[in-house]
């Protein structure tokens, strides 16, 4: 009897404790991290170095011959490459757009906020199968684009046929998205505050002078915050690929997570592919780490330490 | 205190929630229970016998039975309706179906064979060695009088036996590939029609000259039967009949040991593409299913098909006014073989983790030999394996059907080897994906049609290794 009560007490204290309510809400999230994330994330670990594969099922250890192959196989060669030419072209002209039109929409108008939920739409829809046929659909031989080009008396150009080109409306369909920076970037330009630009335009700077010497340098960790997630996001862009191109014309276009994923599902070699993803990611530490290091020279720190 | 009891409750109901989520799928399937038992005795006389014995051991049994297929809207539309039938029927049984493009079925059917949870009733074609273990051989069925083969002639039995002579399932139906044209058009550009043993030097002169002529494409693209075409048929084509195959016959090797021999089919493929006469890659993307194939839109004169796709597309074309015809596949000489073969198109399996393998042979069993039920399918999936429905679809068959029986009919007479292999190796994907790509290579110039033959000989064989 009294150790019951002393169960129940025990319990009722846990259940009262401050923290228990914490745990609780965070739980579905814990929960959730263990088993979509972290077990998967270790047993691909694993898996990079066994033959697994989908139908067979069965992992036999294999060493470091995944990793070895990958200096073998061309089409991965490839598929790196266009995939550090796809982030290096998509990010930087994400971000100079979208905090171009986040520029223009800090003027003090009623049709703002209206114009910012309009530019932020194609973020929503961003990853979307939808979207990528629309944009499949613009860019084929007899979509807008090309319609668009023959009333004006040109050639209509063979966006996915031709293996220099195939990639640009993949970048294009990337900067369109440029939405959720676009708010950062105006919450950025919020902060920044407008004492500064009274003081230099009673010294007689220019908008652009202003631009350059004040936006930029206040606006320079924000900037340092989305190119880091922009570039991580762009590494792994997938749905493009995949829905529009399918990585032809000549893998021109085979993003690295199409590759990854072709193995893995397609050609049933999971040890492969999980390989393929472990390398992936010491190349995007590396990037990230080069982004953070360099970032001390252009990214300017209020508190000045 | 007592708010924050009930925050923990309410945060706790949440997670309850959250987890409960993914598996109310499933339960849908009990709700029809009640009034079933009187009706299913009802439906248990009229349906042939093969569902009465189904019926009788499970006839106070909900069974839900969960079945996939890949195919056109077409075969999605009739297939759904024969589901209805089977459902009124049999009361007991509910069918949970699915249906995929082939690409987007075989990933999920991967990662359902990874989970163990395997349709009940699956479709499978010529490429399932992988998946083998998850087959359930129907003989046990075949015994027991569930499932009926007594009017299914053992020659097309065995087109769905392992090499031990397990039935691996019933064939959907038997089928073989051609092309298909425009009649029209090579008339209109002054190409004489395909005959039977027309070749590849005639078709790429023909899809040159039409290309010549309208501006549009000669010929389609054959897609992903590019490999069949240039590697499996085109090499079955060399010599004497049966004396070169791509893979050997027991999937240990390669049939052929002269890398260029392939050759000759990418050099055309890759001219044809240059010429403008057949559609570059990109273009090739815009085909997503053979009803939006460029034959049918009319920007081709010919494209690559497997038999039962031809009615659909003969029917589409119709009512523009355009008559398609079919001609065989081209051989390399006129006297030479064929390289063409029946086979079964694909079949109906019963999965290991199913856990109504009665219910779900019971049905295969339907749906390959009931007349009404075939009265629906039409012989979409390829040409009925049973006898009596082949006959009741053949006398009311319309115009582009009877075209697709009298094809098959034809191909038969051609002299075939003796044995055929309509199976593939594990790996083939990855070799048909680079196949594809290296004919774009040479196509861009990068490699020539040699580098590309033996890059192809090279990945193909390093499957056995």
């Amino acid at each position: 009897m009294k150790e019951k009560s002393g169960t129940t007490s025990g319990f009722r204290k846990f259940l009262y404790n401050d923290n228990t309510v914490g745990y609780v809400f965070a739980a579905p999230f814990i929960i959730g991290f263990i088993c979509f994330s972290l077990i998967p994330i270790l047993t691909s670990f694993y898996y990079a170095f066994t033959d697994y594969s989908l139908g067979t099922k069965t992992a036999e250890f294999v060493g470091l011959k995944n990793f070895l192959k990958l200096f073998q196989d061309e089409v991965f060669h490839k598929s790196l490459w266009i995939t550090l030419k796809y982030v290096f072209l998509s990010v930087p002209l994400k971000l100079i757009f979208a905090l171009l039109v986040a520029f223009l929409l800090t003027r003090k108008s009623k049709m703002v906020t209206l114009y910012r939920s309009l530019y932020y739409v194609p973020s929503l829809v961003g990853g979307s199968v939808a979207v990528a046929l629309v944009w499949k659909q613009l860019f084929a031989r007899k979509g807008l684009f090309n319609t668009v080009l023959d009333g004006l008396g040109l050639n209509g150009i063979n966006w996915f046929g031709d293996q220099g080109l195939a990639l640009i409306p993949l970048i294009l369909m990337s900067v369109w998205q440029f939405g959720s920076s676009m708010i950062i970037f105006a919450a950025g330009l919020k902060e920044i505050p407008g004492t500064y630009y009274e003081a230099a335009r009673i010294d007689g700077a220019n908008g652009f002078q202003m631009f350059r010497k004040i936006t930029l340098p206040c606006l320079s960790p924000i900037i340092l915050y989305n190119l880091v997630m922009q570039t991580i996001s762009a590494f792994m862009a997938f749905t493009q690929a995949s829905i529009i191109t399918q990585g032809g014309p000549n893998n021109s276009t085979m993003l690295y997570a199409l590759y990854v994923y072709n193995q893995a599902f397609k050609y049933n070699d999971m040890g492969y592919a999980s390989a393929m993803s472990w390398f992936m990611l010491v190349v995007m530490c590396g990037i990230t780490a080069i982004i953070f290091k360099t970032s001390k020279l252009w990214v300017f720190s209020e508190s000045g330490d | 205190m007592k708010k924050k009891l009930l925050a923990v409750l309410l945060a706790a109901v949440m997670i309850v929630g959250t987890a409960g989520c993914g598996s109310d799928s499933g339960d849908g399937s009990s709700q029809a229970g009640s009034t079933d038992e009187s009706t299913s005795e009802a439906a248990g006389t009229e349906s042939s016998q093969e569902d009465s014995a189904a019926n009788e051991s499970t006839a106070d049994e909900q069974i839900t039975l969960r079945m996939a297929w890949w195919g056109s809207q077409t075969r999605h539309d009739i297939t759904v309706e024969v589901i209805g039938m089977y459902e009124k029927e049999n009361p007991n049984v509910k069918i949970e179906y699915e249906f995929f493009s082939f690409d987007d079925y075989f990933t999920k059917l991967k990662t359902l064979v990874a989970s163990d949870q395997v349709w009940d009733i699956f479709q499978l074609g010529g490429n399932f060695p992988m998946y083998v273990d998850k087959i359930h051989y129907l003989d046990e069925f075949i015994e027991s009088g569930v499932v009926d083969t007594s009017d299914i002639a053992d020659a097309y039995l065995q087109i769905t036996q392992d090499a031990d002579g397990n039935q691996m399932g019933l064939s959907n139906g038997l089928n073989t590939y051609g092309i298909a044209y425009d009649v029209d058009m090579f008339t209109e550009a002054g190409v004489a029609l395909p005959t039977e043993t027309w070749t590849w030097d005639d078709y790429y002169n023909a899809a040159i000259r039409i290309h010549e002529y309208y501006g549009h494409y000669g010929s389609s693209g054959f897609t992903s039967s590019e490999f069949i075409a240039g590697c499996s048929t085109y090499i079955g084509q060399y010599g004497k009949i049966g004396e070169y195959t791509f893979f050997n016959i027991d999937l240990t090797g390669m049939g052929f040991d002269d890398a260029s021999m392939l050759e000759p089919y990418i050099q055309m493929r890759a001219d044809l593409i240059n010429a403008g006469a057949s559609p570059d890659s990109g273009a090739e993307a815009e085909i997503t299913n053979i009803e939006n194939d460029f034959l049918v839109t009319g920007e081709a004169a010919m494209t690559w098909v497997a038999v039962n796709q031809f009615p659909t597309i003969y029917d589409i074309c119709q009512e523009e006014g355009r008559t398609l015809a079919l001609a065989p596949l081209p051989r390399i000489t006129e006297n030479g073989p064929s390289g063409a073969a029946i086979q079964s198109s694909q079949m109906l399996c019963v999965s290991q983790d199913s856990e109504h393998k009665e219910a779900a042979a019971a049905f295969i069993s339907w749906f390959q030999n009931s007349t009404e039920c075939n009265d629906v399918l039409q012989g979409e999936r390829g040409i009925p394996v049973n006898g009596t429905v082949r006959d009741s679809l053949k006398a009311s068959a319309t115009e582009g059907k009877q075209i697709m029986y009298d094809f098959v009919d034809l191909v038969g007479t051609f002299e075939a080897p003796e044995k055929i292999n309509v199976l593939s190796p594990d790996g083939q994907d990855e070799v048909v994906d680079k196949y594809r790509n290296y004919i774009q290579q040479v196509v861009y110039g990068e490699i020539t049609a040699a580098v590309a033959a033996e890059k192809t000989y090279a990945d193909a064989a390093a499957i056995f290794e």
